[in-house]
């Protein structure tokens, strides 16, 4: 596979990623902050800010209407739900000739139906409703990208940049939950609020099947980093990568399959042996930033091996 | 936004819902042939001096026009317009669109699309397949000559310093044997039709000819817009180009049984990037850009995760002036350095083979029928149209007292610069370009003005009159191939004879029938 495709599938697998999980993390907030008080929906406005665009913010400046507008449709915005879709979009067309028709065109159909959309248009009626329908729409381009690509190594990218992304983004929302609020206010989680993070993740049901509905913070940080089997943890973000590494560049030489490999290897054994308790006694912000760092580097390392090597080298 | 969403959804699935599955409702049902100007929706079709694809002079359909007439006088406007629609929604879904920069805002625009096919009768196919398959067999046997012995030059059949003082004659191909002798292995020559309802030839292009995948995509759309009509007549398929093209590459590189091929394109800015993709995906064949190869040892490889891979043939849509910045312009980004060498090495093939085109230009153009007569001891079986060169004396008085009536044209310009319309310029603007011509007449060609001929183009409120040419896609390895079927573009302004997408053109389906 050329590794200018390569890199164009991994990368519009991680947009679109990236797009599901602000239009997921939307529609829960627009649905929820009507049972929340005003001061505990703006608390977790702001929350929800600083997942999705790492921009800390203050509690009392959130207003749901211009933090949606900014989060789904301000193109200024780089974190946005339109910037992710139109980036994905960018990098599909580039590589036309990798996807199916049905790819393509699922993908680009949501673009074409979300780019002219306006608040004001959204607003009047149940502004959850469009991000809804939008995650529909991405559900149904997960299932054609599964059911109409070969699984082979482009594949296998878009797996990639999908679990990458998901494990970062997983790791953030996390984080803002667990590390407490940096702006020195009070404004800790609440009951309310752990179960809404768990519908961020589409955790709810799941979680409840394993832990019944009691819902404590430890439980749910336990079931989010490290349930081996639910699509939505960190773990099997990490197994997916590690399956998916030993699948793409076959040909590659074995130094620089295991340069790879070998950090893939440690993420996975940082996840799989990884103790809720021993994270709870404090560690849980730095094991946070542990993961996230470490799928940094394979990113780095995936593009020096098979995508950015010099030509040098191999001749 | 939700009523927006549900709009789109149905517009997917317009073409289900009330298809004429059948052709039985086409071929029972009898129907008055329609009259132009009388009859809805052709109540503002006018017949002018131009050849009509549907109408005769008088009128009437002409019968291979019957079947479609009958589906689309019986269609309510309303029908006929969501048709058209579900055509455009299609041709934007898929991406078939070009992008618009106006107010610092990138619009894409789909490449309209016109539902109505255009007929090609089986026997006026049979003219323009021979016709256009002796063209390109004197215009590479031409280019095989010009760019070895000069037998052509030396006879004084083209003035030697026409070819050489051309900017598109490649020096460096000198001596370079090109597999077959083939070096226009792809083709797309734009055919008009005269007032007398003969196809001529307008231009060759033998350079980076586009257009195919729109042949490929309105057929695509037609088909769907009008099953029955479709399948009542034997509409001969044209969905094996793909397939042909790859033959015709393949034939290029004999050397092993593995040939790997790759198309190369400019990148994903360019007006033609959906059908440079959409040839790699049917071909199943690499789709790379410059910055994707490399070149070592006079090997071309592409860079792929695994390491390096060769390539055996290049089917490029990348200009000769940007394909390697060592050689040609230093300046090109999209190229790669080193190709050349490769080329001239014989480790690599491409198509079309660099400087084809000193052969499509517009004094060379006026050449062609006797290059046919040179190299093939034949007539042309298919017309020039008229052209009148200024350097042969003659042809020049003839010139300058006809200024009213000519079109004359600068042969190193296109896109319309250093160029006179005859019948719309001035008295001083003739005597002015009058005395141009005179001061260098090898510059300058001169041709009657053309009335391309007139096809029923769908226009929202009804069906009228437009201008349309055809440009047939002809592929030419070991051997010559033609699929039947070709471009329609159309001017889509009522009256314009400009068919250029860039200056409001359309195109449509183009239905060549079987015996």
């Amino acid at each position: 596979m050329l590794s200018r495709v390569a890199d164009s599938l991994y990368w519009m697998s991680r947009y679109i990623e990236r797009a599901e999980h602000t239009a997921r993390v939307m529609a829960v907030k627009l649905e929820s902050m009507i049972e929340q008080t005003p001061q505990d929906a703006a608390a977790s406005w702001s929350r929800v800010i600083e997942a999705l665009t790492g921009e800390l913010t203050l509690d009392a400046t959130q207003d749901a209407f211009l933090t949606t507008r900014k989060l789904a449709f301000d193109r200024e915005n780089g974190a946005a739900l339109i910037t992710s879709l139109s980036m994905a979009r960018d990098n599909a067309r580039q590589v036309r000739e990798a996807l199916s028709n049905e790819v393509w065109e699922n993908l680009n159909r949501l673009y074409l139906r979300l780019a002219p959309v306006t608040m004001d248009s959204i607003w009047v009626h149940t502004p959850a409703r469009l991000f809804r329908e939008a995650l529909e729409d991405m559900h149904a381009l997960e299932g054609v990208t599964y059911s109409t690509l070969s699984h082979g190594e482009g594949w296998y990218f878009l797996e990639l940049g999908k679990h990458i992304e998901r494990a970062q983004l997983l790791g953030r929302l996390l984080d803002v939950h667990f590390r407490g609020p940096r702006d020195g206010s009070q404004n800790m989680p609440k009951y309310f609020d752990w179960l809404v993070l768990l519908k961020f993740c589409t955790a709810f049901e799941p979680y409840t099947k394993l832990y019944t509905a009691s819902i404590r913070p430890q439980k749910i940080a336990e079931f989010l980093l490290f349930d081996p089997e639910f699509p939505h943890s960190v773990r099997f973000s990490v197994d997916r990568v590690t399956d998916a590494l030993a699948r793409v560049a076959p040909g590659a030489p074995p130094a620089r399959r295991a340069a790879v490999e070998r950090l893939a290897g440690r993420l996975k054994a940082s996840v799989d042996f990884g103790q809720i308790d021993d994270l709870m006694s404090g560690g849980i912000a730095g094991f946070l930033a542990d993961i996230t760092r470490q799928c940094e580097k394979i990113h780095e390392t995936l593009y020096a091996s098979y995508i950015t090597y010099g030509a040098e080298t191999v001749l | 936004m939700p009523g927006g969403r549900h709009t789109s959804r149905m517009q997917h699935e317009a073409f289900a819902n009330t298809e004429d599955f059948g052709g039985a409702d086409v071929a029972v049902t009898p129907h008055r042939p329609s009259r132009p100007g009388q009859d809805a929706p052709y109540l503002n079709y006018a017949l002018g001096k131009a050849y009509d694809e549907m109408f005769e002079a008088d009128g009437t359909p002409r019968a291979p026009y019957a079947a479609l007439d009958s589906r689309v006088s019986t269609l309510p406007l309303e029908e006929l317009n969501r048709r058209q629609q579900a055509c455009e929604q299609s041709f934007l879904h898929q991406g078939i669109t070009f992008t618009v920069y106006s107010d610092n805002q990138a619009t894409e625009r789909i490449i309209p699309t016109d539902l109505l096919p255009r007929i090609v009768t089986a026997a006026e196919w049979n003219r323009i397949e021979r016709g256009l398959t002796q063209r390109i067999l004197a215009l590479n046997l031409f280019l095989r000559d010009i760019y070895s012995d000069g037998r052509v030059l030396k006879d004084g059949v083209v003035p030697r310093a026409m070819i050489y003082g051309s900017k598109y004659y490649r020096r460096e191909m000198r001596g370079l044997p090109v597999p077959h002798g083939a070096y226009v292995n792809i083709c797309g020559s734009d055919l008009i039709r005269n007032e007398k309802g003969e196809f001529v030839v307008l231009e060759d292009n033998l350079r980076v000819p586009s257009g195919v995948s729109y042949m490929l995509a309105n057929r695509d759309v037609a088909r769907r817009a009008f099953p029955g009509v479709f399948r009542s007549m034997n509409v001969r398929p044209i969905e094996q180009y793909p397939l042909e093209l790859l033959a015709t590459l393949r034939s290029l590189a004999p050397f092993h049984d593995d040939v790997s091929i790759a198309i190369l394109t400019p990148g994903v800015f360019n007006s033609a990037y959906f059908e440079h993709a959409f040839l790699a995906r049917q071909m199943g064949v690499e789709l790379v850009e410059g910055r994707d190869l490399l070149v070592n040892d006079n090997v071309v490889y592409t860079r792929t995760t695994s390491g390096l891979k060769r390539i055996d043939v290049i089917y490029r849509r990348i200009d000769d002036d940007f394909i390697d910045p060592l050689i040609f312009r230093e300046d090109s980004a999209l190229g790669v350095p080193g190709l050349f060498n490769a080329y001239r090495a014989g480790n690599v093939m491409i198509a079309n083979a660099l400087g084809t085109g000193v052969a499509d230009d517009k004094a060379v153009y006026a050449y062609v029928p006797r290059l046919i007569r040179y190299y093939l001891s034949e007539e042309p079986l298919m017309d020039n149209v008229e052209t009148f060169l200024c350097r042969e004396e003659k042809s020049l008085q003839h010139v300058l007292g006809n200024l009213d009536k000519l079109v004359v044209k600068a042969v190193g310009e296109s896109g319309g610069y250093g160029m006179l319309i005859g019948p719309h310029a001035s008295q001083a603007e003739r005597e002015e370009f009058g005395r141009k011509i005179k001061s260098d007449p090898d510059n300058y060609i001169a041709q009657p003005t053309i009335q391309l001929s007139t096809a029923p183009t769908f226009v929202g409120n009804g069906v009228e009159a437009r201008h349309v040419d055809l440009r047939p896609f002809i592929l030419h390895g070991s051997e010559t191939k033609i699929v039947p079927g070709a471009l329609t573009r159309v001017a889509l302004k009522r009256g314009s004879l400009v068919v250029n997408s860039s200056q409001g053109g359309g195109s449509k389906d183009t239905w060549v029938l079987g015996q």
